[in-house]
């Protein structure tokens, strides 16, 4: 494999010149990998999302999740997205017995918002009615301390892995050396973000599977920021003070091959969600239940309707908009009180992927199914 | 009980309790001790441990190593601060030193003056003082130095400082060593060199010295990063020198937050292009070192945990 580096943006710029100026970080991509002949993004249904909802998918007051209806949304939305009568013939589109697949979870507000198991647990199913072997399913995340409260492996079949890249805060040898990302956003001494190895070195496929839920810094946490953030190394250094530089690094990591290649199927659960001080879920007043799911290949469409999920319910909670950016509304300290944030947030990551032909972000040309479970 | 350990030249331990401790101090592997003067006399004759009168009170006392974390105003990133001393050893290597440092900590401090003392030419007297509890950790860590091949290569280094001698200058050695900034002192500039940096000047520092932080960056942006000597990956609390030329370096890693952290590993680049390695890691009885790689003008190496000092022997350089 010919090792490939390129540049995003030529690096000459002095650091304190940045800084001052606040210009577009310099980023210097290096990766090995190139892209697939049908990459995953924007893939087969670019510009379509469909959305499922299940009413009775979870009880608002005890959060119990409903296996049965979680299991109908599932099968309706795959089949819905794909045209497909048999489910089996719908994620057949996608895998095959020979594919070592990955489910990207997101635990980064377990032990109360995070992937739900009980989604986990039918998409291996699934992916074992089409003849996938258990011991060639991966459900991964980062952080092993957030994995170990949700416990996904009493959920699924012996020889599925649960793993972790970084077993223990700072553990090195789960990430690529040869896969980063460099750049300097405020001149910290670590520039690098490497990748998950077991995205570059492991997985010929990746379901994308994260929550709705509001971003502290990004405004919004979807598809883009759950396989670009969530399989990188040095990713919380982008923010400092109220600056952030989530509007640029999203997109910028997600299109490092072979994430884009490889993430074939985006499944968002919006079972639960959160809806302030995000991706964290500290404050049960600041969870709500969407009860709905979307399918799709797009992560930019999805990401979009996203976006009004979450402004929908700020809304109706008298929240400013993820869009504000005005200085009133920043403070720093804990986040209890829904008017103020500790950053300028930057939901723009997701219009400003477009640049790299990961989907489709003006709503107008996003087309959406609708189904009700 | 204090401890007191004289390090590098003579090396052995001053012990202020009674002769009667001295299997502790074996314990530790302990065989050299310095006391003060008045207690010489009672320790002379013990079996197994030789003796030294010393007296540290003209010493220049050294902060205990260690990392503060400090959360950024509104910011989910922590913001690690380093208290090093290794600026004092490159600014007066002729001077005489104490830490008096408690617990483990007692080894990070035994490794900091050796990274920065131990392979000088001119090497600074250096004394290590702990208590009991510190004495099991400095007794494995003077025994993993004691390990390491002795070495004649001379630091190498890409700035020139020509220092002031203020208090304000001395922050901005302190904080180009704790960003792996490698300098000499000059006294007059050093054309040989990537950088030269007299600290106040206009030309580099526009004379104004208040915020040494910035000046620190000031100096990395017109090295630029490209030109770093060596850069760590995975940390930003680890402080290394480096010795050595194209053809032969040694690279020492010093692990500030070895205390906080543990298992976790770091990525290092070394300007150069060198075929062969060897390393050893304070703690571990292999270092190893993986993904080694020659690039087109550096070489990369993963050392995939981290005790609290990394040594790392190159050759072959082209």
């Amino acid at each position: 494999m010919n090792r490939r580096n390129f540049l995003h943006v030529a690096a000459a710029s002095p650091v304190l010149a940045r800084a001052a100026s606040n210009p577009m970080p310099a980023y210097r991509t290096v990766t090995p990998y190139k892209a697939a002949a049908s990459p995953g993004f924007p893939g087969p249904y670019k510009g379509q999302v469909t959305r499922v909802y299940g009413e009775s998918s979870i009880d608002p007051e005890s959060e119990k999740v409903d296996s049965d209806v979680v299991r109908q949304m599932i099968s309706q939305g795959m089949r819905g997205m794909t045209g497909d009568k048999d489910e089996r013939d719908a994620w057949a589109r996608f895998f095959g017995p020979h594919d070592i697949i990955g489910l990207k979870v997101n635990c980064s507000g377990a032990p109360n918002v995070m992937t739900n198991p009980e989604i986990v647990a039918d998409i291996v199913q699934n992916l074992i009615s089409i003849d996938v072997p258990p011991k060639q399913i991966y459900i991964y995340e980062k952080f092993r301390s957030q994995m170990d409260t949700v416990r996904y492996e009493q959920y699924v079949p012996d020889g599925v892995h649960v793993v972790a890249a970084e077993e223990s805060r700072g553990a090195i040898v789960g990430y690529d050396p040869d896969v980063y990302v460099e750049t300097d956003f405020f001149g910290e001494e670590d520039t690098r973000s490497f990748m998950l190895r077991i995205v570059s070195e492991t997985l010929t496929k990746i379901i994308n599977l994260p929550n709705m839920k509001e971003h502290q810094a990004a405004g919004v946490t979807g598809c883009l920021k759950n396989i670009s953030y969530g399989h990188f190394s040095n990713v919380d250094r982008s923010h400092r003070w109220e600056k952030t530089n989530t509007d640029t690094y999203i997109g910028t990591l997600a299109a490092v091959e072979p994430i884009p290649s490889k993430t074939v199927l985006n499944i968002m659960d919006g079972l639960r969600g959160v809806w302030h001080a995000g991706p964290f879920s500290r404050e049960k007043k600041f969870r709500f239940f969407p009860k709905q799911m979307m399918f799709g290949t797009d992560p930019i469409a999805m990401d979009r309707l996203l976006i009004d999920v979450i402004e929908d319910k700020r809304k109706a909670e008298g929240a400013p908009s993820v869009f504000d950016r005005s200085k009133e509304h920043i403070r720093s300290g804990r986040e209890v009180d829904p008017s103020h944030n500790r950053f300028i947030r930057e939901p723009g990551h997701i219009k400003y992927a477009t640049r790299f032909d990961l989907g489709v972000y003006d709503i107008g040309q996003i087309k959406i199914k609708r189904i009700d479970v | 009980m204090t401890l007191l350990l004289l390090f590098l030249l003579t090396p052995g331990i001053f012990w202020d309790g009674a002769p009667a401790t001295a299997d502790v101090l074996k314990q530790a592997g302990i065989t050299k001790i310095a006391v003060p003067a008045a207690m010489e006399s009672e320790w002379k004759g013990q079996s197994g441990i030789s003796v030294e009168a010393v007296d540290i009170s003209s010493r220049t006392l050294l902060k205990p190593p260690a990392v503060q974390m400090r959360m950024n105003q509104a910011s989910a990133s922590r913001s690690p601060w380093i208290d090093g001393n290794g600026w004092q050893f490159i600014r007066e290597p002729r001077g005489g030193y104490y830490y008096n440092v408690e617990g483990p900590s007692a080894a990070l401090a035994a490794a900091e003056a050796f990274v920065f003392g131990g392979d000088a030419p001119v090497q600074p007297d250096t004394l290590v003082q702990t208590d009991a509890g510190g004495l099991p950790a400095l007794g494995e860590m003077l025994a993993f130095l004691g390990r390491i091949e002795p070495s004649d290569l001379p630091p190498r280094v890409n700035i020139g400082y020509i220092d002031d001698g203020s208090a304000e200058s001395g922050e901005l050695l302190n904080l180009m060593v704790r960003k792996n900034l490698l300098f000499k002192l000059v006294t007059t500039p050093d054309p040989s060199l990537d950088l030269n940096v007299r600290f106040g000047s206009d030309e580099f520092l526009k004379g104004d010295t208040s915020d040494p932080s910035r000046l620190a960056q000031s100096v990395r942006a017109r090295l630029t990063d490209d030109k770093r000597l060596f850069r760590v990956y995975g940390s930003d609390t680890v402080v290394g020198r480096l010795m050595g030329d194209e053809k032969r370096a040694r690279l020492y890693l010093l692990n500030y937050s070895s205390g906080r952290r543990s298992g976790f590993g770091i990525r290092v680049r070394v300007l150069g292009r060198y075929k062969n390695h060897t390393g050893a890691v304070s703690g571990l009885d292999n270092p190893g070192i993986r993904e080694y790689v020659v690039t087109d003008n550096a070489t990369e190496f993963t050392i995939p945990e981290m005790g609290i000092l990394a040594v790392i022997d190159l050759s072959g350089g082209r």
